[in-house]
């Protein structure tokens, strides 16, 4: 609904489950003039409102040598609400969170694989590394609230196997921390969708009744029924993979179905959702912020 | 020659503001011939975040024969429980509330809180004042009309009483000196009634007709709030403040050398619909720094129940005219309207938030008492609380977990809004 632009720092993604992946690629990053070149173009095509939102992500921004001079450029080229992708380590140290802030950094996406330190750390390949996550998060927060600057926490877990049981304990974490929303990205072909519904469904749940919104990026809505609204679908189009099943259902010209690299396990547990008519209608209409057909 | 009866007059406010209300049934009180040397008046303008147990501390310590009390859906739990407090250690005290909360519900408010012996009806300040001559005199409060009060074991109704007709014949709570103009919490009115009929609005207080004070009074008020020490903000109560273009460029007329030193207006509730760039020029003239509207909903079903205008593109165009202006517009959104499905909700806030207007803000629908939701509320199937707040619980086309998710979601969306450069 309000649209970022992703804006890649370089090579070398963030840290995703090591299990999965295995370890984490170098990151090589780009030179902060090409990067100004390219915020520029972001920022005087943009389109619509409210905008331009940039979120400068790819590896971990605070490891560019130029990142002042990154989000310098980004506020010279007019960014509205400017957005670091990170793991939040670098964050703990008072000077980066206060030096973002008043650069014009306002939204932070942190990224986690557990609520738990022994977990995500073995996940992450990086010892210490949620505890750190958890420091510079509360480190921007304190920041942000000693400037009186209004700003966005996001934290974001890849959900695959290894840390699907941990969702609602991820998300207790973000609302112990002060993040202001949660997304569950899935990021795992060999993830069940209904073994795995269960935990996201609890997890969304520990979210409403603490105050904090919890988005699943990559799950279909046959999978979630009653849990629509929290589905990243509802908001905007996404990229997916679906399978001939979908054709019959009354969702597909608003579900984008799994993950993009869904397994063909997956793609089997998609099924058609029956009455759903009036929900497609719905999103429909939320999507395009238009008011009820007559 | 007796003392006077004390009364004390008791608001629970938003932190920062004070009562307007009780600043009219002070000053027409202390007006009132009939009253004159016969009641002292003490106001207690307190916040909504103190203990209920500290505010009867505060009133008690008062000795107060009357206590009046003026009642919202916002804090009228808290009024409740310092009467009970008040009532039972100061029994002869009189407790009469008044406001939106409890006029239009009095008799029921009666007969669930023993502790209040009487509820205004409507406009307050006539009824107040001859309800305080029968207390401080024949004690024949039942004789007064535009109350609900009890009469032995009964409880009884008297007689509506008619409006004001000459709302000059209210003393101004500025000019008078009951109320005392602070920066950013002085409120003026201009006018009562609403041009519009909103099903869940109780801003017009059912008042029907427009009536408004004349412009020498209204000049007057603005002269002093605008020029008293330490006031660089302030607003009006007025449901429209752009209610016709000639009484806009009037307003701005007796601003403009006030706007010159720098004194702005806040949180104006306009008609979006009817601003173009004149307008927004107008109310740049009159000094106006941020305003409030709706569209509180764009689904067809739920402007419909609410017998609500909404034109689009309308709309659109005086947010634009406002942001074109340098003007702060807050859209307003509910969620839990009948008619409404959670999509159209989410529908309001994306139109919203792609008009940039500086602000989004949502609420869940209260069902106010007096409203035609209200009186509606069974037909439309709403399931409320009917206890104040009355926020909506349920509708037959958003369940309660989805009316829960909506205002979550929705909190989301506005932080990531508000967060910008």
């Amino acid at each position: 609904m309000i649209r970022f632009a992703e804006v890649m720092l370089g090579s070398g993604g963030p840290a995703r489950c090591v299990r999965c992946h295995g370890p984490r690629e170098d990151a090589t990053y780009l030179p902060a003039a090409k990067l100004a070149t390219s915020l520029r173009e972001t920022c005087g095509s943009w389109e619509g409102r409210p905008g331009p939102n940039v979120m400068l992500a790819g590896p971990e921004p605070f490891g560019h040598p130029e990142l002042p001079r990154v989000v310098g450029a980004a506020m010279a080229a007019g960014c509205a609400r400017l957005g670091l992708d990170t793991d939040g380590a670098a964050l703990q140290s008072r000077q980066n969170a206060a030096g973002a802030l008043s650069a014009g950094v306002r939204h932070l996406r942190v990224r986690i694989l557990a609520g738990a330190p022994g977990s995500h750390d073995a996940l992450a390949g990086a010892p210490g590394a949620l505890d750190a996550a958890v420091a510079g998060l509360r480190a921007f927060r304190e920041a942000a609230d000693a400037a009186s600057a209004s700003t966005s926490i996001a934290v974001l877990v890849t959900v695959c196997r290894h840390n699907v049981h941990d969702l609602p304990g991820a998300v207790a974490l973000a609302v112990e921390c002060g993040a202001d929303r949660v997304e569950l990205h899935l990021d795992d072909p060999g993830l069940g969708l209904a073994s795995s519904a269960a935990w996201i469904r609890a997890a969304c749940d520990t979210g409403v009744v603490n105050g904090v919104w919890v988005e699943v990026d990559g799950m279909p809505f046959c999978a979630m029924p009653g849990y629509e609204l929290h589905l990243s679908d509802v908001l905007r189009a996404r990229t997916g993979a679906k399978s001939a099943a979908c054709g019959a259902c009354a969702l597909d010209a608003v579900c984008a179905g799994c993950a993009p690299l869904a397994s063909a396990d997956q793609l089997a547990e998609l099924a058609p959702v029956a009455n759903g008519e009036r929900l497609a209608a719905g999103i429909a209409r939320a999507r395009a912020g238009e008011a009820t057909a007559e | 020659m007796s003392a006077p009866m004390r009364c004390v007059l008791l608001a629970l406010n938003s932190p920062g503001y004070r009562s307007l209300a009780l600043g009219y049934l002070r000053a027409y009180a202390q007006a009132d011939r009939a009253l004159a040397g016969r009641v002292a008046f003490e106001t207690l303008d307190l916040d909504t975040d103190v203990d209920p147990v500290w505010i009867a501390w505060r009133v008690l310590g008062l000795e107060p024969d009357v206590l009046g009390i003026s009642v919202t859906c916002w804090n009228a739990r808290a009024v409740y429980e310092v009467c009970r407090i008040v009532a039972a250690v100061r029994p002869e005290c009189s407790i009469v509330l008044g406001g939106p909360e409890v006029g239009p519900i009095a008799e029921g408010v009666l007969a669930a809180q023993p502790a209040v012996h009487a509820v205004v009806r409507g406009e307050g300040e006539v009824t107040f004042a001859a309800l305080l001559a029968e207390l401080a005199g024949a004690g024949k409060a039942w004789r007064v009309d535009g109350l609900a009060i009890r009469k032995g074991e009964e409880i009884v109704s008297t007689p509506d009483r008619a409006l004001v007709t000459n709302l000059d014949e209210l003393p101004s709570p500025y000019l008078t000196g009951a109320l005392a103009p602070i920066d950013g919490g002085a409120y003026l009115e201009t006018y009562r009634g609403c041009p519009h009929r909103c099903a869940y609005c109780f801003e017009g207080k059912g008042y029907g007709r427009i009536r408004s004070f004349s412009d020498a009074r209204i000049a007057a008020e603005m002269e002093l709030v605008a020029s008293a020490p330490g006031v660089r903000t302030f607003s009006f109560i007025d449901p429209v403040f752009n209610l016709t273009d000639e009484r806009l460029r009037k307003l701005a007329a007796w601003m403009a050398p006030h706007v010159a030193r720098g004194v702005r207006l806040h949180t104006i509730e306009v008609d979006i619909e009817r601003i173009d760039a004149e307008a927004a020029d107008t109310l740049v003239r009159a000094g106006v720094a941020s305003v409030e509207t709706g569209p509180q909903t764009i689904g067809r079903a739920a402007l419909e129940a609410c017998s609500r205008p909404f034109h689009r593109e309308r709309f659109a165009a005086g947010v634009e005219s406002l942001r074109a202006a340098g003007i702060a517009c807050e859209c307003d959104l509910i969620v839990g309207l009948p008619g409404d499905e959670v999509f159209d909700f989410l529908a309001g806030l994306r139109f919203c938030f792609e008009l940039d207007p500086g602000i989004v803000q949502s609420s869940t629908l209260h069902v106010l008492p007096g409203t035609a939701l209200w009186e509606g509320a069974a037909g439309f199937g709403l399931e409320f609380d009917r206890e104040p707040s009355h926020e909506v619980i349920a509708t037959p086309d958003i369940s309660f977990r989805d009316l829960r998710r909506a205002e979550v979601l929705a909190a989301s969306l506005q932080t990531v809004y508000k967060a910008r450069v």
